[in-house]
């Protein structure tokens, strides 16, 4: 028997498939474990078939079925817990971006109006300034300033939501690299599943495109690490352990990422272990 | 192919990616499309009304709309979610283009929808943009066309395009495919090859 996703075709007779377009998405995608030998679909078999009247209606009908299992797909995929997560951490990290820039576009429109202001041995740090612009400032400054203050506030907003939401769906990455950065490692493997599908080695220099292109053309030494640097227990060791920090992190959080993604529940046990392996790491060379 | 003087255009419904329109057609941007850059360079076969195409890797569909202007019909295989977006809206105003939501390296998963076609395009971004060509080839009529855009930076960064480029041929040809023509598409597009081949009327065994 030779089946094609507008019918089966038995002993030389022909059945055409009949049902609406829910049993015809459940069809095509039935009908490729079915086959054993390959047999390209031919329209007039279809038609002699009875499915249909003419080759326009054998295509109308095969591009409707088409783009409902498209549209079917796309659902599927937004629907998972990280498609979500994958948009607001590139937000937040794009809010982070734009907050820099207006702020120091609005310094040195400020440094304009007040020649004597300096930032030299003044230890103002930027929010501040954005404060004190928005307070002091007549005019367009002033709203400017406000508006990068107001955006801070829905940073903050968002960065916590980032967290909140990193932790329900990769709780074990997130539980050994803190939420936010779990969700920003997410983001540049491109989602949950490609992140569980990257090697350790990948996922230490995640985020250090260049360095790591650098270091495959040329001979410049190898980035030690990209994104888990953010994290306290890389970038807080000692020059000496941090690569080995970093290395050793990694290659727990490509096993948190898998059991993340495939089994989606904390892992008490996993962790500990983890922890304590990642602490001894940074704390073994230490007077 | 339709040009007007050195432009080179297609006949149908204009503003799909918001393109310039001229004399009522649709203006093919060489810049844009790395097929209406190969038929710049004065290579590629012509689109006839008859043909059927399989196009691999059809993004979000702005050289898949030219392409289903010339042709009868195009199946256009996609798998990111976020292009096929912009491709389904494409097809809800063409007709004659079939979308299939699949991973161009696994053709079981979709060949049997396929009808057997006259002119199979690849332009995907992958290390192995060879062997998917040659798994796909089983949808082609046998004296059937292949259009290979090799990016060859997705196949190895580390490689001198040129290098990268002869290995392709080299598969291709051991694989018994002729290969007919084959272009740079410099300046349109920076280490980018186009390479035109035919398969044999009969396989050799």
């Amino acid at each position: 028997m030779q089946s094609y996703w507008f019918g089966d075709i038995r002993d030389g007779r022909c059945i055409s498939f009949t049902g609406d377009i829910n049993a015809f998405i459940e069809r095509v995608q039935s009908v490729f474990t079915l086959r054993d030998t390959y047999a390209p679909p031919d329209w007039e078999e279809a038609v002699l078939c009875g499915a249909f009247h003419d080759r326009h209606e054998y295509l109308s009908k095969l591009q409707a079925v088409c783009i409902a299992v498209a549209e079917r797909f796309i659902r599927e995929q937004y629907s998972r817990k990280d498609a979500e997560l994958l948009q607001m951490v590139r937000t937040l990290d794009e809010i982070d971006t734009v907050i820099n820039l207006l702020s120091e576009k609005a310094a040195e429109w400020y440094l304009i109006r007040h020649p004597a202001f300096s930032r030299k041995y003044h230890r103002t740090p930027a929010h501040a300034l954005v404060k004190t612009m928005h307070e002091k400032s007549k005019g367009a400054l002033g709203k400017v300033a406000g508006e990068i203050e107001r955006l801070g506030n829905t940073r903050t907003i968002l960065a916590k939501e980032v967290s909140a939401r990193a932790n329900d769906v990769m709780p074990n990455t997130s539980a050994l690299i803190g939420g936010l950065v779990a969700a920003r490692l997410m983001s540049r493997a491109g989602g949950l599943l490609p992140l569980s599908r990257l090697p350790a080695s990948a996922i230490q220099v995640l985020g250090a495109r260049t360095a790591l292109f650098s270091h495959l053309k040329t001979k410049s030494p190898c980035p030690k690490h990209g994104i888990i640097f953010q994290h306290r227990r890389v970038h807080n060791a000692s020059r000496d352990v941090r690569g080995k920090v970093a290395r050793v992190l990694a290659g727990k959080l490509a096993i948190a990422a898998r059991l993340d993604y495939f089994r989606g529940t904390e892992e008490p046990e996993f962790l500990e272990k983890a922890q304590k392996r990642i602490d001894a790491t940074g704390a073994r060379r230490e007077p | 192919m339709i040009w007007i003087g050195d432009v080179l255009v297609s006949q149908g419904e204009g503003g799909v990616y918001h393109e310039r329109m001229l004399g009522g057609a649709r203006v093919w941007d060489p810049y844009r499309s790395k097929l209406s850059a190969l038929y710049h360079t004065g290579a590629g076969i012509d689109l006839i009304p008859e043909m059927r195409v399989l196009y691999l890797g059809a993004a979000n569909g702005t050289t898949v709309s030219h392409v289903a202007d010339y042709v009868e019909v195009v199946y256009a295989v996609e798998f990111a979610p976020r292009p096929m977006q912009d491709l389904l809206e494409v097809c809800r105003r063409r007709r004659n283009i079939i979308p299939l939501m699949a991973d161009a390296a696994r053709p079981e998963q979709y060949a049997p929808l396929v009808e057997p076609v006259d002119l199979l395009y690849q332009d995907v971004a992958q290390p192995d943009q060879a062997a998917i060509l040659l798994r796909n080839s089983v949808s082609l009529k046998p004296g059937g066309t292949l259009i290979l855009m090799l990016k060859t930076r997705s196949v190895d960064v580390r490689k001198e395009p040129l290098d990268v480029f002869c290995d392709t041929i080299d598969i291709l040809t051991s694989s018994g495919l002729i290969v007919k023509e084959s272009k740079w598409l410099t300046p349109f597009h920076a280490d980018h090859a186009a390479i035109v081949c035919i398969k044999p009327e009969r396989v050799r065994e």
